[in-house]
């Protein structure tokens, strides 16, 4: 689903990001990264975001060198890609609802449609119930789950996530990640940037280690 | 509460057809989508619609502020526009003067009054003229002596001093080719100098000329003006609005669809302004109404203040939308340049 062929980031010219990296992610894998703070866990993701290009070597995702997308289809390419954000990123003046619509709003679907995937998405995250709150009216935590529906709602076969759990206590953490767990067991790839060690020890996924932006340790942990 | 919940959720069936769905769809390439073309053009206007609606609420709720833009629009939309009334009203008048362009020939003294008769004639048939009436020396020195009251120490005199002439009404009264005229017939025997009355005329037209190329520049002045303004309040707006540009671009959003929602509300501002700017025009133009009328009737002459009607109030708007929309563009481009990422 993934592949890194060589790739490495150049920030401003003189520092190195990230260097020298090569693995692949399978389709239908649930991989974690860790790396200390500055690692270029957000880096990496960001790549395969294209909210940064690669200033050498290439990544395939899908099959497809993402590197030969033309701007233009960027927005239909990011389409496919679900994103968590450790800040979750929804928009304060719309309801839960509406944020999760979003993705679907934005790729034309049917109002009639959006809703409906709309529920399915808050159904999984078990928050159907709150649809027409706002997100100040939501608990960290619920939050957080709110932005998982957003990134799953179009049924992407990918889905990224940085420091998903970042704000959250450890019960809330394990909850969240048990959520994406939900997501990887029906087929989606799943890749999570979290330095919660002690989180990610105990659910036994691939971890990629990354510091000082090279790939220092690749663990199958199952 | 919720982990017990999570942690019993089976995956639903649902959620297994739309994973392989989406891989499908991966697989296919990065433009293919499984929504049908017609549908999405379908919510594709619905979506202008909602962004129309939803720029225009956004202005509503900040009633005062867009208020005072719509003003700023407004007044540099008026003063152009005025000055364009103006003018037009002038070529109206212009128009007119025209019409009463004449030449004068001066006969020769010698010439007698069957030879001028003659001439006349002559002339009544002569291409580019529309109009000859003969002013004899006797007719000319009546109304001469009527228009001075002279009657009784004009009639002192032994013989008439005053030549015959031949007032001339050209068919093209443009003053190139009346002046053409007037030296043809110059040369004419038996007329001893053709006058014509166009000197002020041409400094009239040359004002209007003027009057003209300041109005233009003017329009262009104030139409940037009316860009900038738009611009930026859509600057200040697409600024309040960059976290959710920023998520949207995010998650796929196209340019287009980003713009959209700012594109309406500059056109909103514009359409607003150009509102205020013929409600302006309307209000000057009857505060005017009253006193210009007067004016021009103590003149003898007749002249309507001029109003925008119908076609122009509708140019007024659509140029005002118009402007108010690219302005958007151009605030939105700069911007979505910043924020996007390469
Ligand atoms: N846009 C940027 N410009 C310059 N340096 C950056 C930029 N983004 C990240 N970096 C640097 O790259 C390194 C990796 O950052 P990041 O990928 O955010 O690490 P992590 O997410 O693992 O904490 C850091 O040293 C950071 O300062
Ligand atoms: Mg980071």
């Amino acid at each position: 689903m993934i592949a890194f062929e060589h790739v490495g980031k150049r920030y401003g010219g003189r520092f190195d990001a990230l260097a020298g990296l090569d693995f692949t992610v399978e389709r239908g894998e649930m991989a974690f990264l860790t790396g200390h703070s500055g690692a270029g866990k957000s880096s990496l993701l960001k790549l395969i975001m294209l909210l940064e290009r690669p200033s050498r070597g290439r990544i395939l995702v899908a099959g497809h060198d993402i590197g030969r997308l033309h701007v233009s289809q960027v927005p239909y390419y990011r389409r496919q890609i679900g994103v968590v954000f450790q800040d979750h990123q929804l928009l304060s003046d719309r309801n839960i609802f509406h944020n999760v619509a979003l993705p679907l709003m934005i790729q034309g679907v049917t109002p009639r449609e959006q809703a409906r995937r709309v529920r399915a998405a808050l159904d999984k995250v078990g928050l159907l119930h709150r649809e027409k709150a706002l997100p100040v009216e939501l608990s960290g935590g619920e939050q957080q789950r709110v932005g998982i529906a957003r990134a799953v709602v179009n049924k992407p076969a990918l889905l990224l996530a940085d420091e998903p759990t970042g704000n959250l206590d450890p019960a809330l953490s394990a909850d969240i990640m048990r959520l994406f767990e939900d997501f990887n067991r029906i087929g989606t790839t799943v890749m999570i940037a979290s330095h919660d060690l002690a989180l990610i020890a105990g659910l036994h996924h691939r971890t990629l280690e990354l510091a000082d932006g090279r790939l220092i340790a690749d663990k199958d942990a199952r | 509460m919720s982990s017990s919940r999570l942690r019993t959720r089976k995956p639903t069936p649902e959620a297994v057809e739309s994973a392989d769905a989406a891989e499908r769809r991966a697989r296919k390439g990065a433009r293919s989508s499984r929504v049908s073309v017609e549908s999405r053009y379908r919510s594709w206007l619905s979506h202008h619609g909602a962004m129309a609606r939803d720029s225009a609420r956004r202005l509503l709720v900040t009633p005062i502020a867009s208020l005072l833009t719509m003003l700023a629009i407004a007044i540099a939309l008026t003063l152009p526009a005025a000055l364009w009334l103006a003018l037009d009203s002038a070529r109206l008048l212009d128009n007119e003067l025209n019409d009463s362009a004449q030449l004068t020939l001066y006969l020769d003294t010698s010439v007698s009054e069957g030879r001028a008769l003659d001439l006349a004639d002559r002339l009544r048939d002569e291409q580019g003229i529309g109009g000859v009436r003969l002013i004899t020396a006797a007719e000319g020195m009546e109304e001469f002596a009527q228009a001075l009251d002279l009657k009784r120490s004009l009639s002192l005199l032994d013989n008439n001093p005053l030549p015959a002439s031949i007032m001339i009404t050209p068919v093209d009264t443009t003053p190139e080719s009346v002046h053409q005229l007037a030296t043809r017939l110059e040369s004419e025997p038996g007329v001893e100098s053709a006058r014509l009355d166009l000197a002020w005329l041409e400094r009239l037209r040359q004002l209007g000329e003027l009057g003209q190329k300041v109005t233009l520049g003017l329009a262009v002045l104030f139409g940037l003006g009316v860009l900038l303004v738009v611009g930026n309040t859509i600057r200040l707006s697409v600024e309040s609005r960059r976290q959710e540009i920023e998520v949207v671009t995010l998650i796929g959003a196209t340019h287009a669809f980003v713009r959209r929602p700012f594109l309406y509300s500059g056109a909103w501002y514009g359409l607003g302004g150009g509102l205020l700017a013929c409600g302006i025009l309307a209000l000057g133009g009857s505060w005017l109404a009253a006193p210009v009328t007067g004016l021009v009737q103590s003149y003898g002459g007749n002249y309507v203040l001029p109003s925008l009607g119908l076609s122009g109030g509708a140019a007024l708007l659509f140029s005002s939308t118009i402007l108010g929309w690219v302005g958007a563009w151009f605030a939105v481009g700069r911007h979505l340049a910043s924020i996007s990422p390469r």
